[in-house]
């Protein structure tokens, strides 16, 4: 029984820093209309930034400042906010798919530098060593997976009231307008361009919060956290749990996680010995079939935008008949 | 330097090929497919086969041509393989993204296209192995061109140069020459307008899917030869062929085939500037400079 | 001949066991958990490999008579996929044993967040990094922690040494841009440096790009003597055909990862001839070259692929400790019955069901013995590294891997200290 708890509060921990990250894209994307294919890179800053502040000094790396785990936090927080107010001076004025593959190549690129700085990032061996928050007072490795947890839902929580606010906000009704229309947006006397680049490096924070979370847990980064497919499995839990709502953004990572995590579980268990070997293969193409049949089934999404009666959903057609019906 | 950009030439017309499909694919129906790439895999894979067992059928045809490691048997092999590939396009839009495209938008698209990309690798896996793979065991030594500056051609490439400018030559001859060709183009500039005049909308885009998976074949066959085959080879070309296809701007296939030869030819002369290390990132600085010039690509409109 | 031997033996076994009334076998079962990347090319054969050691086991009697039940999930080499693996395997099937992962960057998370804290053994086939060390040397992995790859530094200096014999003056290093084609690649630059030797290059190989050209190019610029690989096959083949392509020499220095028949045959045994690779192995013995023997006979061909001899000794090394540690041992319990399996002292016991079978009747007696595996006698240090001496090998005439030199730890040493 504590066995089921401990596993499905790691669980949780770690479905619940995926949701940081899915909400922080919902922002971007959900909110503004920003197409972020490079998720990775700016989770990625987060957790090298609070790695390089809060982590132990060693000899010939930069970094290891064991600074208190607030401030490291806080640190790769603002570490990701500069990676990606750079990056979007760069990249905002582009449109759809040419944001999506050059903030795409900003995540290669950053990988890239992960993989090869070894003075800065310790190159492919990754950092290691990150004290977690209160452990040696807490002690107990079951009852420190509970705080953990709790410490992830905190900010989940905070991040999520936090959005809920600022998305029915005046400000948040001036983003979809922009996502919407820009035109009519500027004729109003908005900046789009300021705007959108303050959502992208708000929404990049909390991606970067993700990452100093995940950094914390797992005590260790490598450029082999920053692959690519952590940026689509946030994607897909967006998709999924449906873009434009911050539930179903929550909904979407448990639930996207939970099967990726679960399809391992139950092939390890139920397929037959001779298949073992090939459980890798059969559980990519599972996934695969979910997020395709899902996006077949119910393209907007679990629990799709709540659109207010005074916004035009432009993308609506035929399968978005929740949309339809509030919009009449 | 010359050896590199020789090089970069001969990469460029293999990513050419794979680009000239998925930037029509792109423009025509609105989304990134993501599982495009994978064509080149099924293309490799499927000549494989054919080549195999063509051999058992016609052993007068498994000789090698000339100076190259290419038989007989392979050469036909390439044409099944473009057909079964542009099939399989056809059947893969018919089976997903055709329904997709019914009820949702692009971004749902570019989604299925990542999980159509997922399960078409791992299929390709469970078949034939994750071991590389030859078309030939034999090693086709480069000729000397000229020895200051050095400078080495392999046989194979200059046929797979030349095989390429074939097909990019023989597109243009279509979309400039023929009917279809003009129908095509029309689609590509305003969808709307084009049916309007009475181009049927849903054979144009089975056409472009035939064409772009024809042509990935192509290129998929074209770079297990002078390399070799592995499940993901498709994934590899993601990539550079999505480099291509925004350098040269969304919609132009001749933009697509520039952007090919310019991603080639950068990621040739890469290490000239970066470490070894950094040569991944290589086609997206490119992406970004052009993109910093224009942000539609060298031949792209604004889609609005 | 050797495979009906063994046939036999274990028809034998069976039956005396039914006899003894053993069949409790069938009645209890030992959860292992395995965490290893089944959906990539090289992690598949290291997984085949473990779960045949499971197997062989059970053959020999398995845990205390009890099945063992290896569980394998696939880590992907996603960190996340395989921390979350690891941790079912801990809090919901209970297992005391883990073995796995191989990417450092999966391994590292699993020991640091999950087996350390469940205080539950881990074993690593393949795991090269040196952050390894520096945590067990920390004390953060409570003794619970053990890999059967040697350090780099071993291979690295044994490849200079081979190169200074060979009379190499010129070498451009290629390696694999991960953390432990990195580490060798530094390493081995190093060591050829000390000897004397010029390095004209140093290329990464990242890999997952189409092409490799432009990197052979700029070695064959460098104009060296000769190669020094830091690669997987699949890199491996795609760099050596172009370089051989373009009139490259063929004299190249490969380490243990390239002792591959897809390498081997993808490349042509033809442009092999002057390869030389390095490993670290002990010198055959007559029970270890069983291993070889009956790999060959159970998977059809003879093991060829990175990792596979550390697989088989980390599982069988893992299964025998659990074994003397009795069914019912906590992870700690196990980790301190290793000692008893890698005695120099104890009796020397091989890698096929009938050395299983002795090891278990042995280390049921408490005696302990010295498990001479695929790479040959397997001993830990305090961090649970390995240090085994080096082997120089190359392929031979008929394909067949075969080990020209053993080179004791002295002689490296010696070497060492005299270049320095």
């Amino acid at each position: 029984m504590i066995g089921l708890i401990s596993y499905l509060a790691f669980f949780a921990t770690m479905a619940g820093i995926l949701a940081i990250a899915v909400l922080g894209l919902n922002l971007q994307w959900g909110h503004t209309g920003l197409f972020n294919g490079g998720v990775v890179a700016f989770f990625g800053a987060g957790a090298y930034g609070t790695m390089l502040l809060g982590g132990p000094p060693e000899p010939g790396q930069f970094g290891g400042f064991a600074l208190p785990y607030v401030v490291a936090l806080g640190g790769g927080i603002l570490i990701a906010g500069v990676v990606a107010w750079i990056v979007g001076l760069l990249t905002l004025r582009l449109r759809h798919d040419y944001l999506a593959i050059a903030t795409f190549g900003v995540a290669v690129a950053f990988e890239n530098v992960t993989r090869n700085a070894d003075w800065l990032t310790g190159g492919a061996r990754g950092l290691r060593g990150f004290p977690r928050p209160l452990e040696a007072a807490i002690g107990d490795t079951f009852l420190y997976g509970l705080f953990f947890l709790g410490l992830v839902l905190a900010v989940l929580l905070a991040v999520y009231l936090g959005l809920e606010r600022l998305v029915n906000s005046p400000y948040g009704r001036v983003l979809r307008a922009i996502r919407e229309d820009e035109v009519s947006a500027r004729s109003v006397g908005k900046n789009p361009t300021r705007l959108r680049l303050e959502s992208f490096v708000i929404g990049s924070m909390i991606m970067g919060a993700a990452g100093g979370l995940y950094v914390s847990f797992y005590a260790f980064v490598s450029p082999q956290d920053l692959a690519p497919i952590l940026t689509f499995q946030i994607w897909a839990m967006l998709i999924v749990g449906g873009a434009g709502n911050n539930r179903g953004a929550i909904l979407g990572a448990f639930l996207i996680w939970g099967a990726w995590t679960l399809s391992g579980f139950a092939l390890s268990r139920f397929a037959p010995d001779a298949m073992q070997l090939y459980t890798g293969s059969i559980q990519y193409i599972l996934i695969g079939v979910v997020i395709v049949g899902m996006l077949m089934w119910r393209p907007q999404g679990l629990l799709p935008e709540r659109v207010t009666k005074t916004i035009y959903q432009k993308g609506a057609k035929k399968g978005s008949v929740i949309i339809n019906k509030e919009v009449i | 330097m010359i050896q590199n950009l020789v090089d970069g030439v001969l990469t460029g017309s293999i990513i050419s090929l794979g680009a000239i499909g998925l930037t029509l694919i792109m423009h025509m129906l609105r989304f990134a497919n993501f599982s495009y790439a994978e064509l080149l895999g099924i293309g490799a894979y499927t000549a494989l086969v054919f080549d195999k067992l063509l051999a058992v059928l016609f052993p007068a045809l498994s000789g090698k041509i000339g100076a190259l490691t290419l038989t007989g048997t392979l050469a036909l092999s390439v044409l099944l393989a473009m057909v079964v590939a542009g099939a399989s396009a056809v059947v893969i839009d018919a089976l997903v993204f055709k329904r997709i495209r019914a009820k949702a938008d692009a971004l749902s698209m570019v989604f299925a296209s990542f999980g159509v990309a997922l399960i078409l690798r791992n299929v390709i896996t469970l078949i034939f192995g994750q071991k590389a793979q030859l078309y030939s065991n034999d090693i086709a030594f480069a000729i000397v061109v000229s020895r200051d500056p050095l400078l080495l051609i392999k046989p194979d490439q200059v046929f797979v140069l030349l095989a390429a400018l074939v097909l990019m030559g023989g597109l243009h001859l279509v979309l400039t020459r023929t009917t279809f060709g003009f129908a095509l183009r029309a689609v590509a500039e305003n969808p709307v307008l084009a049916q309007v005049s009475g181009v049927r909308l849903s054979v144009i885009v089975t056409s472009v899917w035939l064409i772009g998976g024809a042509l990935s074949a192509a290129a998929g066959v074209f770079y297990a030869l002078t390399n070799h085959l592995s499940p993901a080879m498709g994934h590899n070309f993601v990539l550079p062929v999505f480099a291509a296809t925004i350098v040269g701007g969304i919609g132009s296939v001749y933009g697509a085939v520039l952007g090919g030869f310019i991603v080639g030819i950068a990621s040739g002369l890469a290490l000239m500037v970066l470490p070894s290390g950094y040569i991944p990132a290589m086609p997206f600085l490119i992406i970004l400079f052009v993109l910093m010039l224009r942000p539609h690509g060298l031949f792209g409109e604004d889609q609005g | 001949m050797k495979k009906n031997m063994t046939r036999f033996a274990t028809l034998a076994a069976l039956a005396i066991m039914a006899q003894a009334g053993t069949a409790a076998a069938q009645d209890c079962s030992v959860k292992v958990g395995v965490v290893l990347p089944t959906s990539v090319d090289w992690g598949k054969p290291i997984a085949e490999t473990a779960l045949w050691v499971a197997e062989m086991m059970n053959e020999a009697g398995g845990v205390n008579g009890c099945k063992i039940d290896p569980i394998l999930r696939d880590s992907q080499t996603d960190p996340k996929v395989g921390v979350d693996a690891a941790k079912a395997l801990v809090d919901l099937d209970k297992v005391q044993l883990l073995i796995g992962a191989v990417s450092s960057g999966v391994t590292i998370p699993i020991l640091t967040s999950v087996t350390a804290p469940a205080g539950v053994m881990q074993i690593s086939c393949c795991s090269s990094s040196t952050r390894l060390t520096d945590i067990a040397a920390e004390g953060t992995t409570k003794g619970l922690w053990f890999r059967t790859f040697a350090t780099s530094n071993v291979q690295a200096a044994v490849a200079a040494m081979l190169a200074k014999d060979a009379g190499m003056k010129k070498i451009t290093v290629l390696y694999k841009n991960d953390d432990w084609g990195q580490d060798i690649g530094k390493l081995a630059t190093a060591a050829f440096e000390a000897a004397g030797i010029e390095v004209a290059g140093q290329i990464a190989i990242t890999d997952g790009q189409p092409s490799y050209r432009a990197e052979v190019t700029e070695a064959l610029g460098n104009q060296p003597e000769a190669l020094y690989l830091a690669l997987y096959p699949k890199e491996g083949i795609s760099v050596v055909r172009e370089w051989i392509s373009l009139g490259g020499t063929t004299k190249m220095i490969g380490t243990n990862s390239l002792k591959s028949d897809e390498f081997r045959d993808a490349v042509g045994l033809q442009y092999l001839a002057d390869f030389i690779g390095t490993d670290t192995s002990a010198p055959r013995t007559e029970s270890a070259t069983a291993f070889i023997d009956s790999y060959t006979a159970h998977f059809g061909s003879a093991p060829a692929g990175p990792g596979l001899p550390n697989s088989f000794d980390a599982t069988a090394v893992a299964l025998l400790a659990y074994h003397a540690a009795g069914k019912d041992a906590t992870g700690a319990e196990i980790a301190a019955k290793v000692p008893m399996v890698t005695d120099p002292a104890g009796e020397k016991v091989g890698g096929d069901v009938e050395g299983f079978k002795k090891a278990i009747a042995l280390l049921s007696e408490g005696k302990s013995v010295s498990f001479q595996g695929g790479t040959g006698a397997v001993a830990f240090d305090a961090n649970g590294d390995v240090s085994a001496p080096a082997v120089e090998w190359v392929f031979g005439a008929d394909g067949a891997i075969s080990e020209t030199r053993y080179i004791p730890l002295e002689e490296i040493g010696a070497f060492l200290a005299s270049v320095n």
